[in-house]
C-alpha cells in the first residue's frame, strides 16, 4: 500500500453559493446541498485528528481506489461534520478496511441496497452530543446526521459508488443517508454493548455493520417478557428476509426504553434474551420453498427441517436505545460486507 | 473590467484516485475458440452453474473444446480467491463468467 499520496486538486470558484452549485455540477453530492470543502475547513478537520493530508487510510484493491485523510476530511466537511466528529468517521472507515478492504466494493456491488450502521458506545457520545434516545433515527441531530452522511459521501466520491454506476442497489435504501446512533448507556438495565464485548466503559467504540432496511417493532399490548421475545423472534423470521437465512447473517435488536424496562423488571439478561430468541427464530425449509425464498421443490421432511435465522445466540446483538414516548424496538438485519465489527475510536 | 481582485472560494477535490503503479490492460483476445480450453466462473448465485453449463454445451457443439474447466467464487459480490484465479489461468484459455438467480 502507498504510504502517502499526492495532494488533492484545488478548484477555484467565484463565491460560496456558486461553490455549492459547483459541487452539484461535479457530482460530489448525495442530492442535498453540501458545505463547500474549502481548504481552511478541510485543514481544521485534519488538525482535529493530527493527520497529514496525504496519509493513506486504506485501499480497495478490486476498485483500485485509495482513501487519503484529505479526501476523508473534504467529504466530512461537505457532510456538515464538526471536526470533533471526524474521529468517528475515521474509526468506521478503519473497521471497514481492517475487515476486508474489498467489502467496501461489496456493499455497492450487491443488488440488496445495503447501508452502513454505526452504533457508538462510550464517552464520545456525550462529547459530540450524539443522540441515543428520542427520535433515534430521525433527522434533526447534527452528529447523527452528518457522520452517516460523511461516510456515504466518501463511498460516492472516493470509491465511486454512484447509483446506476457502481452502486447496483435495486430498490435503494434510506439507510444510505446514514444510520448512526449511540447506545443509551445511562438508562440501560444492562452493561453497555461494547463492555459486553470485552471493551472498557471508558473506551469509545464504533460497531459497524452493513445492513438492510430496519423495521420498527411494536409489542405494546403484551405484559410478559416472553410475549416480547416471541414477537422479536417472529420478526426476525419474516419471510421477506428469509432468502438470507443460514448465510452467516447477524441481527441487531435495538431495545426501546419500555421494552427494556419490561425485560429487566422480569429479570432477563442480555444472554438470556439472545438464547430465547435464537431458539424460536426459524422457519421450515418447506415454508421457505413455498414462499420462493429457497430453491428447489418441496421434499418429504422439508416441513420438519428448521432453518435458523442466525447461526447462534451471539449473532443477535442487543443495544438499548430510543425514546420513552412509546413502546417500540427496532430490528435490523446485517448482511454482506461487514458483520458488525467493533473498532476503538 | 478587471476581476482578478474579487474574492474566490477554493474547493479541495474530494474524489478518489487510482493508487496502482501499473495500468490495467485487457488480455489478448483469442483468435479462434476451436479446440481451446473453456473456463466457467460461477459467481455462486443460485442457478449460475445451470446457465453456464448450458452455454458451454451449446458452444461446444460449434467449437469442440479440448476441455471445460469449472470454477466457483466464494461470494457473488467479491473477487475470486487468488487460487481460483490461478486455477483458471492454468486450465483455461478463455473464461465465461456467469450470473444466476
Amino acid at each position: 500500500m502507498v504510504e502517502a499520496a499526492p495532494r488533492a486538486a484545488v478548484h477555484t470558484i467565484p463565491d460560496s453559493l456558486d461553490a455549492i452549485e459547483e459541487c452539484y455540477r461535479r457530482g460530489w453530492t448525495d442530492g442535498l446541498p453540501v458545505v463547500p470543502p474549502t481548504a481552511d475547513r478541510v485543514q481544521a478537520m485534519l488538525e482535529a485528528v493530527g493527520l497529514e493530508p496525504g496519509h493513506v487510510l486504506g485501499e480497495v484493491p478490486v476498485r483500485r481506489r485509495a482513501l487519503t485523510a484529505e479526501q476523508a476530511a473534504a467529504n466530512a466537511v461537505m457532510a456538515g461534520c464538526l471536526p470533533a466528529y471526524f474521529p468517528v468517521v475515521l474509526a468506521t472507515m478503519r473497521v471497514l478496511f481492517e475487515h476486508d478492504p474489498n467489502c467496501i466494493h461489496e456493499v455497492s456491488a450487491v443488488t440488496n441496497s445495503t447501508g452502513l450502521m454505526v452504533a457508538v458506545n462510550g464517552p464520545i457520545r456525550r462529547e459530540i452530543n450524539l443522540n441515543c434516545t428520542d427520535n433515534l433515527f430521525s433527522p434533526g441531530n447534527r452528529a447523527n446526521s452528518t457522520i452517516g452522511r460523511a461516510l456515504r459521501l466518501i463511498l460516492i466520491n472516493v470509491f465511486e459508488q454512484r447509483p446506476g454506476l457502481l452502486d447496483r442497489g435495486c430498490m435503494g435504501s434510506l439507510t444510505k443517508f446514514g444510520v448512526v446512533f449511540g447506545e443509551d448507556e445511562e438508562n440501560s438495565p444492562w452493561e453497555p454493548f461494547h463492555v459486553s464485548q470485552g471493551f472498557t466503559a471508558e473506551q469509545s467504540t464504533v460497531t459497524v455493520a452493513t445492513i438492510q432496511d430496519p423495521s420498527m417493532h411494536s409489542n405494546r399490548y403484551g405484559s410478559t417478557a416472553e410475549s416480547l421475545l416471541d414477537s422479536i423472534a417472529d420478526g426476525m423470521a419474516s419471510h421477506g428476509l428469509a432468502a438470507y437465512f443460514g448465510r452467516n447473517i447477524k441481527w441487531v435488536w435495538i431495545v426501546g426504553h419500555w421494552h427494556s424496562e419490561r425485560l429487566a423488571r422480569q429479570g432477563w439478561t442480555r444472554t438470556d434474551m439472545q438464547e430465547y430468541v435464537y431458539e424460536r427464530s426459524w422457519r421450515s425449509a418447506g415454508q421457505l420453498k413455498r414462499l420462493g425464498m429457497a430453491t428447489g421443490a418441496v421434499q418429504p421432511g422439508d416441513d420438519e427441517e428448521r432453518r435458523m435465522t442466525v447461526a447462534g445466540p451471539d449473532d443477535i446483538l442487543i443495544f438499548k436505545a430510543g425514546g420513552d414516548s412509546g413502546m417500540y424496538s427496532e430490528l435490523i438485519m446485517n448482511y454482506y460486507g461487514v458483520p458488525a465489527e467493533i473498532g476503538v475510536i | 473590467m478587471a476581476t482578478q481582485n474579487l474574492p474566490t472560494v477554493q474547493l479541495v477535490d474530494p474524489t478518489g484516485f487510482d493508487p496502482g503503479e501499473t495500468p490495467l490492460v485487457m488480455a489478448a483476445r483469442p483468435i479462434d475458440l476451436r479446440g481451446g480450453r473453456l473456463g466457467l466462473l460461477d459467481n455462486s448465485k443460485a442457478n449460475a452453474d445451470a446457465i453456464l453449463w448450458a452455454i458451454a454445451d451449446a458452444l461446444n457443439d460449434e467449437f469442440e473444446f479440448a476441455d471445460v474447466f469449472y470454477a466457483r467464487k466464494h461470494s457473488s459480490s467479491l473477487p475470486p480467491h487468488p487460487e481460483v484465479l490461478a486455477d483458471l489461468h492454468r486450465n483455461a484459455d478463455f473464461v465465461i463468467a456467469g450470473v444466476g438467480d
